[in-house]
């Protein structure tokens, strides 16, 4: 288990290593001069620009200021252009609004896409069926902040039930669930809709393919329950399909959490990324997008442990 | 009729009164969708005629103004008439929605088309690539760029273009994966036809089914993304009107006028249906099986 781990895992390091150097070369390639975003106007005498330049190691060749920069960041040495706090103690600290939003908005589309595929897959083209279908076009079409939008105009404007902005009462700290819930409650249902008719589309697809297998005949002529013939047998094979795409919107479900953190002004990583790429703090930008390149690496991972577990191919083969 | 195994290969397969077009008229979903689709092209392209203000023209006396006679879908805290600012928006939004499609339909082309024929270390190379793009939450990128270099309509062409281009690169790929051994090839090949005109002569005429309906799944794909781009203020930017930039101008004042936010969203909400609900028609009229 653990070398098949640590043979995937080394398999995505040049993920990461592409991201950051994508990054990385926006960064230089990008017009204007970072400097000139961290000096006041009446102080941009020539002389400190270059100390400033120099300060922050942007005077050094490229390669040189790429892997050093990289090198602070695995280290925690690299600091923000801003308030030159470390870029991982900046991160440290919106990265769990981000994480609880994803967790909790993959939770609840997993808990509701498999009952809706179920049901649909066992009565295809019924009335069910098809409103799963149509339920899904809608869910496909609709701008997650502008349905996030409607959601505060209802539930926070008109009823005044649910806080709009923020993930916790100004005072609070820490991530007591009974204390985020109501703040985390309508980002997760707009991420999770997001994502659900992906979801729904392959979970039916594929308990449709295995209801299909001989299997599930000779399960049927032995005179099992159709209730043990689907949890014993079906569950699993359907769910190999359904592990993939989980990983597979780990990446949209982060890139929407750039729109939606922004929409209901939640501190995680999507609106620091945002803030940073327009204050120009590259080292928050690089450590962003880096840390976004991790989560989805280990999105990856968490799906080929998952395949692991469910299928014995994998796991002695 | 199967598309994917045409008898003539050099052509598209005739569509005789019974083949895909005629699948497509008898699906009321797709219909549905076409007419949608027709309306906002025309809507957009007579969008001046049709507007009753100037986009930008602020009515200082009738600021937040509810929807009413004079202003059908009341106005903005500039007093600007948000009918006027939706109309002129279509244009933005449609515009930036196909132009950014034609982009990664030509990348997505060259790149699996280029994997699909040459095979061995150039297809794995590529292929390597689309997996990486794809695996990437290339919004983050795409916000460092924007922010980088500044927001502008043709940036935003491009950097909506080329993170979308993996799923057509591989669609291309299987495509011509599957033709580069037929006869029709090798013939072509033993005339003496180079690569490149057996791609663009022989191959890709094969594939334009496949690469259609994939391209209009993706307009509406990129109408979101350009959509949220300019809510963020990293897409079209202000005075200039898009939808995604008048839903965030509704955002400070949605308890007091909800419908600086409510329209446009509507129109992305519907405009991005109707394409889907033409690509899906389309692909269950050509290919059934295909997953786009």
């Amino acid at each position: 288990m653990a070398a098949y781990a640590l043979r995937r895992l080394a398999a995505l390091v040049p993920l990461v290593f592409g991201v950051t150097a994508i990054t990385f070369a926006l960064l230089v390639l990008a017009p204007g001069d970072p400097v000139t975003f961290l000096i006041p106007p009446e102080q941009r005498g020539a002389a400190d620009l270059a100390a400033m330049r120099h300060e922050l190691g942007l005077d050094r060749p490229l390669p040189v200021q790429y892997v050093s920069m990289m090198r602070d960041l695995v280290t925690g040495r690299l600091r923000s252009f801003g308030d030159r706090r470390p870029t991982l103690a900046r991160v440290g600290e919106a990265l769990p609004v981000t994480l609880i939003l994803t967790a909790a908005s993959m939770a609840l589309t997993l808990a509701l896409a498999i009952p809706i595929a179920l049901v649909a897959a066992l009565r295809p083209y019924s009335l069910v069926d098809h409103g799963a279908t149509l339920f899904s076009l809608l869910g496909i079409s609709l701008p997650s902040f502008w349905f996030g939008l409607g959601l505060i105009y209802v539930f926070t404007e008109q009823l005044a039930w649910l806080p709009a902005t923020g993930i916790r009462p100004t005072g609070a700290t820490g991530y007591n669930p009974l204390v985020i819930a109501p703040y985390l409650l309508m980002p997760t249902i707009v991420q999770a809709l997001s994502i659900l008719p992906v979801m729904v589309r392959y979970a039916r697809s594929s308990l449709l393919d295995q209801l299909a297998q001989e299997y599930v005949r000779v399960a049927r002529s032995k005179g099992l329950r159709e209730r043990t013939i689907l949890r014993r047998h079906i569950a699993r094979n359907a769910l190999v399909p359904v592990v993939t795409v989980t990983a597979l919107l780990v990446p949209f479900l982060l890139s929407g959490s750039v729109v939606v953190e922004t929409t209901f002004a939640l501190p995680g990583l999507g609106q620091l990324a945002v803030n940073a790429a327009l204050a120009r703090d590259y080292p928050i930008v690089l450590t962003t997008t880096a840390i976004a390149g991790v989560l989805v690496v280990a999105g990856n991972l968490a799906a080929d442990i998952g395949y692991f577990y469910l299928d014995p191919r994998i796991r002695d083969g | 009729m199967d598309s994917r195994a045409p008898s003539t290969p050099e052509r598209q397969p005739r569509t005789g009164r019974r083949g895909p077009w005629h699948r497509f008229a008898r699906n009321p979903r797709a219909l549905a969708g076409a007419a949608l689709l027709a309306a906002f092209f025309g809507v957009a392209l007579a969008a001046p005629r049709l507007a009753p203000y100037p986009a930008d023209a602020p009515h200082l006396l009738a600021t937040l103004h509810p929807p009413d006679r004079a202003y059908l879908l009341g106005t903005d805290n500039l007093g600007r008439d948000i009918l006027s600012r939706v109309l002129a928006a279509s244009r933005v939004t449609l515009a930036i929605g196909i132009l950014s499609m034609l982009v990664s339909l030509v990348a997505g082309i060259l790149i699996g088309a280029l994997a699909g024929y040459a095979g061995g270390q150039v297809d794995a190379a590529l292929m390597r690539l689309t997996d990486v793009v794809l695996a990437v939450p290339v919004f983050f990128l795409t916000v460092a760029f924007l922010a980088l270099f500044g927001p502008s309509i043709p940036g935003l062409i491009c950097i909506i273009g080329l993170t979308a281009w993996p799923p057509t690169a591989r669609l291309v790929r299987a495509e011509v994966l599957a033709l580069r051994h037929r006869d029709f090839v090798s013939a072509a090949t033993a005339v003496g036809a180079s690569g490149g005109r057996i791609i663009v002569r022989h191959l890709l005429p094969n594939v334009v089914a496949v690469i259609a309906i994939s391209a209009t799944l993706r307009v509406g794909l990129a109408i979101l993304t350009e959509a949220g781009l300019s809510f963020l203020g990293l897409g079209v930017q202000p005075p200039a009107p898009s939808w995604g930039n008048i839903i965030a101008d509704g955002r400070a004042y949605l308890g007091i006028a909800w419908w600086v936010s409510c329209f446009p969203g509507l129109c992305i909400f519907l405009a991005v249906m109707a394409f889907n609900l033409v690509g899906d028609g389309l692909r269950d009229a050509f290919d059934p099986r295909l997953v786009v």
